[in-house]
């Protein structure tokens, strides 16, 4: 497993790199919370044509935004569940297998759920402040 | 005439016909509606008699014991659990018939969709048995129109003004013209309000939902002992997930000299944490309403019951002479009330649906 160094300034052609690289569309992004989960998916969520990143007020379970073909992009953050139960509740199952890209934090949260091809992604930060990454 | 009596299919039909069409021509006759909630975590129902709330009730176990217990392989949803008694639980306490209502209004977005699904399809199913109207309700027009309701012994404001949603799930600030003339002009790029607080808690190692417990904590602390950055957003939008970022570095840092600093320092912590919050949103709020020239500020969603912010919202009445307006607590939280009064509103204007509708998770004010 390779491991990428990128610093802020770096995001953009890091993004471009995962969406190219990576072996499916459902991402799992493990890492701390500040290690840059959120800023990463925005980043990928950019270069996937996305415009706005807003009016998706789902107490940030799942944000749903629209790529530039109008296809759905879903970015899920489960830090508040607190078991799997919960995200069974609000229907999860019907987004992890609707085929379209899935951009997941805290994947931990709902381990048993997830689809077997799922792509992990291990973030870190480094001493110096940068960021490895790698999947 | 015989079949009115003989036959119950005949009997009804034309009975339903008669009810149906005055009730929508007689507006100042009794106007119940049954209003559905579920864009989120809770199923909501509640039930209104002209803009007055008869009952608003929210799942809860208890509902569930009262109603004979969940069913669980009848439903893998708490939603699909929950509305059926929550419906049930309502009209019993608004002490009123299915028969007497004169339309279901209920939440078409924007929220979760599939907890959408399940009020928009019962809606739709009831409305349908019953002949009655369906209404669909944008959740945040109704967070802003719940100050519309009328029993809650307070001003109401007068349009224009400018309304701060401040949630778990929502930040914005909205120009309302009319009650279904409104514009968002400023919102959150990122996280809401209430998860900031909910994830600054979470980095002190507070329990979720740590928001109110800061609120608590921040009463008795110094809002000036720390100094945290404020976002550099555009416009009147708004940004909170790099104060958390930068919580969680400043944690960090004085771990490695403390490692108990939390917990020596927790009070003053919550109260500067607080403090840049509130004064991210204020800084917003202030700059809408001169912008607007608009005085009239009404807040809605569960962040505002934050002391913080009221006492910020009292300054600026002295400060810059605005009227502040906030809903009775079980109003301002997700709940089926601020659905109905929207509904009714609409209601007065024949502003329907048809069946055809459907649940959106986004669905712009």
């Amino acid at each position: 497993m390779e491991k990428i160094l990128y610093s802020l300034r770096e995001i953009e052609a890091v993004a471009s790199r995962v969406l190219g690289e990576a072996r499916g569309k459902t991402l799992l992004f493990h890492g701390d919370m500040g290690v840059g989960k959120t800023t990463l998916i925005k980043a990928m969520a950019l270069k996937l044509g996305v415009g706005d990143m807003t009016g998706s007020p789902t107490f940030g379970l799942v944000h749903e935004y629209r790529d530039k073909d109008g296809l759905p992009v879903y970015h899920f953050d489960f830090y508040r569940i607190e078991d799997e139960t919960e995200a069974l509740d609000m229907g999860v199952e019907e987004y992890l297998y609707s085929g379209d890209w899935l951009f997941i934090e805290w994947p931990e949260k709902i381990g048993g759920l997830l689809p077997e091809d799922a792509v992990d992604i291990y973030m870190e930060e480094l001493e110096d402040g940068r960021r490895a990454l790698s999947f | 005439m015989t079949g009115l009596i003989t036959g119950t299919g005949i009997k009804c039909l034309p009975l339903q016909a008669a009810t149906f069409i005055p009730k929508i021509h007689m507006k100042e006759q009794k106007t119940y509606i049954l209003a559905i909630e579920s864009s989120c975590d809770d199923t909501s129902a509640a039930v209104l008699l002209n803009g007055k709330v008869l009952s608003n009730v929210v799942a809860t176990q208890k509902i569930h014991e009262e109603y004979g217990g969940v069913v669980p392989e009848l439903a893998s949803r708490a939603h699909q659990q929950n509305i059926v008694p929550v419906v049930h639980t309502a009209l019993n306490k608004a002490n009123i018939g299915k028969k007497e209502l004169s339309a279901i209004a209920f939440t078409s977005g924007p929220g979760l969709l599939g907890s959408l699904l399940v009020g928009t399809s019962f809606a739709k199913s009831l409305a349908l048995a019953l002949h009655i109207p369906l209404i669909e309700v944008n959740h945040m027009q109704a967070h802003i129109l719940a100050h519309f309701i009328e029993d809650q012994g307070q001003d109401k404001p007068s349009f224009p003004f400018l309304a701060m949603t401040i949630s778990g799930g929502h930040t914005q600030i909205i120009r309302a013209d009319g009650f279904f003339d409104m514009t968002v002009i400023g919102e959150t790029i990122d996280d809401a309000v209430g998860e900031a607080f909910d994830k600054s808690a979470k980095i002190l190692g507070l329990p979720y939902p740590g928001g109110p417990l800061i609120d608590r904590y921040a009463r008795e602390g110094n809002p000036g002992a720390f100094a945290f950055p404020k976002p550099k957003v555009d416009g009147l939008d708004f940004s909170f997930s790099g104060l958390k970022t930068s919580i969680l570095y400043f944690v960090r840092k004085h771990q490695k000299e403390d490692p108990a600093f939390v917990e020596h320092h927790l009070k003053d912590i919550c109260a500067s944490i607080q403090y840049t919050i509130v004064n991210i949103l204020m800084d917003k709020l202030k700059k809408a309403s001169k912008e607007t020239g608009i005085r009239q500020i009404a807040i809605g969603g569960g962040v505002s019951a934050n002391s913080g912010i009221r006492e910020a919202l009292k300054k600026g009445e002295k400060k810059y002479g605005w009227k502040t307006y906030i809903p009775k607590f079980e109003y301002t939280t997700d709940n089926a009330a601020m659905i109905g009064i929207t509904g009714y509103l609409k209601y007065l204007e024949n502003d329907f649906s048809s069946q055809n509708v459907t649940a959106k998770a986004r669905f712009k004010v």
